[in-house]
């Protein structure tokens, strides 16, 4: 269920070390929670990227021979290489129950003429933090316009609570609008308007 | 096309062009989006063709979202002017774009039109781009 890990105790901080750290293949973390003093480790690249890639990854981290068992609170990428460049990690016991945020997937196509929206791209949940689940399925297979689905039709697995307000719109279907016919007046609206517009802004 | 209403100065310094964007470099409101992978200063012109070609492609049914703004003029001084007597006219309204930012994003539609419709957009951009999913989905 959780991925093994060894993480490597930091004794340096700030960019420079972290910098140097991310050159080596490691990625700079910080292990937290339950009220203890913050645990600043680096663990292995490669691992931990294929490790966190699911939302929520429960992580088993071996630090000096003492077994840490966190979970994913935050990760930090680079924006264009999409790098880990940091990892937040929120120390769990086993059993205990955490709130956690849990991506919808939306299957299936709705009826011709509508279409859907997602409007909440994940939902509030409480689980067992060794059961977390990674993503909630919901379908919209064959809904007409109007068949909204909010967070009280999505199906939860066992032991899992939903914490997000039951009411909360989370896919839209509405009616397919038609695009075509509004191009062509705000097209000549729009070429107009960029012939004045430099001259019609107002002076200092 | 985007204009700003009204301005505080008419005339200003063109905008830095180094570092990567430090916000808006996730998709947030959509499915899919393009990402910028190179600085550019991007017209209004530009932002109204690119979010054509998208609606024009997914013809019914999804939603666009623009996600940058042209609030930055550029001035040109005439052809064939000597140099000095001042600052030119504004004559384009610019979004100063930087690596990583997230410019247009898509939802409503499948993977395939949504792919096909931003690889039209792109091709209207001054920029080097790619498409990106967001994050946690399928």
């Amino acid at each position: 269920m959780s991925e093994k890990l060894a993480a490597e105790l930091r004794t340096e901080f700030g960019k420079g070390y972290a910098r140097r750290a991310r050159v080596a293949g490691k990625i700079p973390a910080v292990i937290y929670g339950h009220g203890a003093d913050p645990i600043h480790v680096a663990l292995p690249g490669r691992e931990t990227t294929l490790a966190v890639r699911v939302a929520n990854a429960l992580l088993t981290l071996d630090i000096a021979g003492e077994e840490h068992l966190a979970i994913v609170k935050d990760i930090q990428r680079n924006a264009v290489r999409q790098a880990i460049e940091h990892i937040d990690l929120l120390t769990v016991r086993r059993g205990e129950k955490v709130t956690v945020d849990v991506p919808v997937h939306v299957n299936g196509e709705v009826a011709a003429g509508a279409v859907a929206n997602q409007e909440a791209v994940t939902v509030s949940v409480e689980a067992e933090a060794t059961h977390l689940p990674t993503a909630l399925e919901v379908s919209i297979e064959g809904r007409e316009a109007g068949q909204h689905v909010h967070a009280s039709d999505i199906v939860l697995p066992q032991g899992v609570t939903l914490l997000t307000d039951p009411e909360t719109l989370v896919v839209n279907v509405s009616e397919a609008l038609e695009v075509a016919e509004e191009e062509a007046p705000a097209e000549a609206a729009a070429e107009a308007a960029a012939e004045e517009a430099p001259a019609e802004a107002p002076a200092e | 096309m985007l204009i700003p209403r009204r301005v505080k100065h008419r005339k200003q310094h063109h905008p830095g062009r180094s570092g990567a964007a430090t916000g808006g470099t996730k998709v947030t409101f959509g499915e899919f989006g393009i990402q910028a992978l190179s600085p550019a200063y991007v017209t209004n012109r530009q932002i109204e063709s690119a979010r054509i070609a998208m609606t024009r492609h997914i013809k019914r049914g999804g939603k666009v979202w623009i996600n940058i703004y042209p609030d930055r003029p550029l001035t040109k001084k005439p052809a064939e002017t000597r140099m000095g007597s001042g600052k030119g006219s504004p004559e384009w309204w610019v979004a100063n774009v930087k690596p990583g930012r997230v410019l247009f994003e898509l939802s409503g539609v499948n993977e395939e039109v949504a792919r096909e419709a931003l690889r039209l957009a792109i091709h209207k951009l001054p920029l080097k781009a790619r498409i990106v999913r967001r994050e946690g989905g399928e």
